[in-house]
């Protein structure tokens, strides 16, 4: 038990879940027999998210969004990538600064420019989100390739290797495993974003919208299902990118202190 | 004494000086490493270098790596005295970097792909896993390898793809007695593999690498006929030390002879000044 209060402790496997375990329960207890006056009931949550799975077809819902945020994220993935890489030539740099401070664009005024140039709805909300999470991904891989240090760099050319075989193998080989963990922090951006950009564009729906409308008729406990919904669907997409991580580049958890 | 001649030069340092900014790190370095030669034997070359840190070593050794260009002079290098490019001076630096994302045997394959065809690449590559006893770590990341096996493993990586030049920074900085003795063996086995071998130490470590050479290179500043210093660190002429001609290279233990002691303690004297 002491184990659990003493800094950097790494207490027995067992011993950690069941204390997860029992935080969690302690909370569930808390929301069922303490009911807070602004949250609703643990069992009316509950009944909301069975109503809205059986007729209002969250899975669906919740299907299409996930896919839009997927295409989106492969897009932008590539599309950052390539211009974080691109920054290795000088001619570049100011592509990736730019993309990078365009962070700071609100998504309202991007929607509206984006309206006047696209012509289907589908096409917006795609653009809009690409950009998005293209300019947010540009920030956190340009920040990988600078952690490139003068030793990698020189290690790659002792052994003979040309400018470009250099960078290849030291920073896109050498980094692709923490490209992906900029990939797996950002991809919580899309989500925020998606539920907006889904109530711009409804004719699509989308969980966003699913959300909006519970939103307007103050249905509070549908709120808080939906909320819960996209929080499991972020938690398994963490994990099963943990997973990718583990498979792919089964070296880069050595490194990290654990 | 051992008999030993001469032949053609292997590594010349002509003129190099180098500044940043202004500021001069280096000023005009002349030296040479020739290859000698022992009847009946292959017998490379060790080069010891030493410096006061900050002298610009680490400058130094960029270059003769040609990883950086001098501001004047240049580094030649192989029989044939051509001048340095990157790749051609094998350069094992401090921290021994690998590429993580590769596994061992994926490290010391891409490094003999570089020189060898693919069959001969993999043959090569299985002869030095075997020779720096790394075979059993085949399969293992550079994260999951021990100090001495990683530095193993990075001496072995520029041996599969450098000619015959290679450059050690602090080998032994951080090892323990038994490890050091590894390392001493590793060197001693490069430098008998091929005649034309030459290992440059850089080292804080005097008596262990003094005890290795056969030639001294001693990194200081000069000073000019008022007693002044001039800026930039050089290589004086006789801060150049032949050690086969003071009959103490390649004694099977020096570092027990009285001779050798009092060297040492000279050559300390000389960098404190
Ligand atoms: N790229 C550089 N630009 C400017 N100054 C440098 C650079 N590299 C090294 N120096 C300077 O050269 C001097 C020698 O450095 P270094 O070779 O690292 O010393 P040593 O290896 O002998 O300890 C230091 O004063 C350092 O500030």
């Amino acid at each position: 038990m002491k184990e659990l209060f003493s800094p950097n402790a790494r207490p027995r496997r067992v011993v950690f879940t069941t204390m997860v375990a029992a935080q969690i329960m302690l909370l569930l207890l808390l929301w069922a027999f303490y009911p807070m006056q602004m949250l609703p009931s643990l069992g009316a949550v509950l009944r909301a998210l069975s109503e809205l799975t059986t007729s209002q077809g969250l899975i669906p819902e919740l299907w299409a969004s996930m896919t839009t945020a997927l295409q989106s994220l492969a897009v932008a993935t590539g599309l950052a990538l390539l211009i974080s890489y691109l920054t290795a030539l000088p001619f570049f740099r100011p592509i990736a600064y730019a993309a990078s401070k365009m962070r700071y664009l609100t998504l309202t005024g991007l929607t509206f420019f984006m309206a006047i140039l696209l012509s289907s709805g589908h096409e917006v909300k795609l653009t809009v989100l690409i950009f998005a999470t293209t300019v947010y991904l540009v920030t956190g891989m340009t920040s990988v390739i600078l952690t490139t240090t003068q030793e990698e760099m020189d290690h790659a050319r002792t052994l003979g290797m040309s400018e470009w075989r250099s960078f290849w193998e030291v920073v896109v080989l050498g980094k692709l495993d923490d490209m992906l963990e900029v990939v797996r922090q950002n991809f919580a951006i899309i989500w925020t974003m998606i539920t907006l950009v889904e109530t711009l564009y409804q004719s699509e729906g989308g969980i966003g919208l699913l959300l909006y409308k519970q939103n307007r008729y103050l249905h509070l406990d549908g709120v808080v299902a939906i909320q819960l919904v996209i929080l499991a669907t972020g938690a398994l997409q963490d994990y099963l990118f943990g997973l990718l991580r583990r498979v792919f580049f089964p070296y880069s958890e050595l490194t990290t202190a654990r | 004494m051992t008999p030993y001649f001469y032949k053609a030069p292997v590594l010349t340092l002509e003129g190099i000086s180098m500044t940043f900014e202004g500021e001069v790190i280096l000023r005009d370095i002349n030296a040479q490493v020739l290859d000698v030669c022992r009847p009946d034997m292959n017998q490379g070359q060790v080069v010891g270098f030493y410096g006061r840190s900050g002298m610009g070593k680490s400058v130094l050794c960029r270059i003769l790596a040609g990883l950086m260009a001098p501001t004047t002079g240049r580094v030649l290098v192989g029989e044939q005295q051509e001048p340095v490019t990157p790749g051609a001076v094998g350069f094992v630096q401090q921290r021994y970097p690998l590429f993580n994302h590769r596994t061992l045997h994926d490290n010391l394959l891409v490094a003999a792909s570089r020189k060898y065809a693919p069959e001969e690449a993999q043959q090569q590559t299985e002869t030095y896993l075997e020779r720096f006893q790394l075979t059993a770590h085949r399969k293992k990341y550079p994260a999951h390898l021990s100090g001495g096996q990683r530095q193993r493993a990075a001496i072995a990586q520029q041996l599969l793809c450098s000619d015959h030049l290679i450059l050690l920074d602090e080998p032994f900085s951080g090892l323990d007695v038994a490890m050091i003795g590894e390392v001493k063996k590793i060197i001693l086995e490069v430098t008998t593999m091929d005649e034309l071998n030459t290992v440059v130490i850089v080292s804080h470590d005097i008596a262990t690498t003094t005890a290795l050479c056969d030639r001294l290179w001693l990194l200081g500043y000069e000073r000019d006929t008022n007693g002044q210093l001039i800026p930039g660190a050089t290589i004086t002429a006789d801060h150049q030390y032949n050690l086969a001609e003071m009959g103490l290279a390649w004694h099977e233990n020096v570092e027990a002879e009285p001779e050798f002691a009092r060297f040492v303690e000279h050559i300390k004297d000389e960098i404190r000044m």
